[in-house]
């Protein structure tokens, strides 16, 4: 059984299209990262499976179960961090968490006094009285200290400072190492980049590829930095298939190389090659890539 | 009541804990010092009234002002008690919705096991508690001012006219849920269903003034307030509009169900 599964969904605002036929899976135990710029169609996706959104047509199903007929036994399964998390002014994180617990039928907080411990979250301060980041903290606890099959995180280190972030990456490692199932929804590429094993990526409310991580940086071009010892045109590196971009100046080459790097190599190996670099792209530039080749520009 | 629902109420009452005071002590000290000053200004305010036109005071419930109960209902209980509570309950009933959703706190209650029905109707209970509370901590303070400056106020009369304003409040509460069940937007709720009180008043007024449009009073809550305090509570009104208030949340409730959340 799939954690979950989402059949052609399509959210309409009106005339306005939030999500159009979006179709993935995500398997149990498996950190799933969703990708794409505001306004994409990512927050309207994990609405529409919470039941906030009512979908226009298409389905969703989590642990099996229908998102819309099914939500209350959904939510029982799952922990949520929504995108811009708040609380109202007044109650603290301890009184949020005090009265989730008592939602959820939770005897006492879980584990949310480590985890307050851990990221260093003021549970009793007035949510209305605390930064960006700590109410984000809060709002990490939350979503987390029942323990549940099923994380969903919007955006989720919106505000943290860059320890924190490495906490909220090391807590979903541990939660994907206890089997929970993570759904991340984020434009912090190098954040989804260390966590997810893989990835979706939505633009203009249309899912436009889910890939394995390490097929998407894989397939990327590789940026090749060489230094030779004499003076060469390099025409046999320019025949190569998945050789372009080559640029070369007093001895100094540069180009992209798509796939393999075997022949290359190989190549080179007939030069005298003083120095070389190989810079393995960031998920930023395959999806920067992805973005441009989808949207016909370049 | 199931341990979510105890649990959504008394939260939504943890954090109007303030409104109770701000609302119950004004109300409940404007009454009493309308009671307090009666003795010092029966004689003068009964003769005034005698000279008003017979349609104004039965427009605006007014007979004759020769005890302090009728005083009480004439000063505070025939109009500004219940537009006051009235606009208390759409406020109170807004916040635990609308107010919910503008501070993303719905999404996170969403995000629990609770169905939104539940959530309304949590709302909607936590309202008719609030209301009760104002009018008992409104009452007190009447009956206290009554007590300090020897006025005589019958404590039976007095709580059955404050009681009396409760399932008309009440019924605010319903259209409340109802109007979240539009917008998820406080201002919009309020200013909404504020404006449907007035009217409501509005119309039981002209209908008063005017018995050819006697007519129009039955689309007004008013219609079944009457005075409490002189008459005593009258059973089949105040239950008939308290299950219309009712009614009006579930309504709601269902209507809420179906709509999108979204901050």
């Amino acid at each position: 059984m799939t954690a979950i599964e989402v059949e052609g969904l399509t959210k309409f605002y009106g005339r306005h299209r939030g999500i159009e036929d979006v179709t993935f899976a995500v398997a149990p135990g498996e950190v799933f990262g969703f990708l794409g710029p505001n306004g994409a169609g990512k927050t309207t996706t994990i609405r529409a499976l919470l039941d906030l959104h009512h979908p226009t047509s298409g389905s969703a199903r989590i642990f099996g179960l229908d998102s819309r007929r099914d939500s209350v036994a959904i939510r029982a399964r799952l922990g949520n961090l929504p995108g811009d998390f708040g609380f109202g002014r007044q109650a603290s994180g301890r009184e949020a968490l005090r009265l989730l617990a008592r939602l959820r039928g939770i005897d006492g907080l879980g584990r949310a006094e480590a985890l307050a411990e851990r990221f260093q979250a003021d549970l009793d301060r007035p949510l209305g009285q605390l930064s960006r980041g700590n109410r984000q903290k809060v709002g990490l606890i939350l979503a987390t200290f029942h323990e549940p099959e099923l994380l969903i995180f919007d955006e989720p280190t919106s505000g943290l400072d860059p320890l924190m972030q490495e906490e909220f990456l090391a807590l979903v490692d541990e939660e994907r190492g206890r089997g929970c199932t993570v759904f991340v929804s984020s434009h912090d590429l190098d954040e989804v980049q260390r966590i997810c094993d893989r990835v979706g990526m939505v633009r203009e409310g249309r899912l436009i590829a889910v890939e394995r991580m390490v097929d998407l940086l894989g397939k990327a071009r590789r940026k090749v930095s060489v230094q030779l010892a004499e003076t060469s045109s390099l025409d046999d590196l320019r025949a190569l298939p998945g050789v372009s971009e080559l640029v070369v100046s007093d001895g100094r080459a540069g180009f992209e190389v798509a796939g393999d790097l075997d022949q290359v190599l190989k190549a080179l190996a007939t030069h005298h090659v003083t120095d070389i670099e190989a810079v393995h792209p960031s998920l930023e530039e395959v999806f920067l890539g992805y973005y441009r080749e989808e949207g016909g520009e370049g | 009541m199931s341990a979510q629902l105890a649990a959504l109420v008394s939260s939504h009452l943890s954090d109007r804990r303030r409104s109770l005071l701000a609302w119950g002590l004004p109300i409940g000290l404007m009454s009493a010092f309308i009671v307090a000053i009666f003795p010092s200004v029966e004689d003068s305010v009964s003769k005034v009234v005698e000279k008003y036109p017979a349609g104004l005071k039965e427009a605006f419930g007014i007979g004759q002002l020769s005890d302090v109960e009728q005083y009480l209902h004439a000063e505070m209980l025939s109009l500004i008690v219940p537009l006051a509570l009235g606009y208390l309950a759409v406020r109170a009933v807004a916040s635990g919705l609308a107010g919910a959703a503008e501070s993303g706190r719905l999404d996170v209650l969403l995000s629990a096991p609770v169905s939104r029905r539940r959530l309304c109707a949590a709302g909607f209970l936590a309202t008719a508690v609030e209301l009760a509370a104002v009018l008992a901590i409104s009452l007190l303070l009447t009956m206290l001012g009554s007590a300090l400056a020897g006025a005589g106020l019958d404590a039976g009369r007095a709580a059955a006219g404050f009681a009396g304003v409760w399932p008309l409040a009440l019924l605010f509460a319903g259209l409340g849920v109802i109007a979240c069940a539009w917008s998820l937007r406080t201002s919009v709720v309020t200013g909404a269903v504020a404006g449907v009180l007035v009217a409501m008043y509005v119309v039981d007024l002209i209908g008063r003034l005017d018995p050819s449009f006697d007519w129009l009073r039955y689309a007004s809550v008013f219609k079944y307030y009457g005075n409490a305090i002189e008459d005593g509570i009258e059973p089949i009104a105040f239950a008939g509009v308290t299950v219309a208030a009712c009614a009006l949340a579930a309504i709601g409730a269902w209507l809420f169900d179906r709509r999108d959340i979204s901050a």
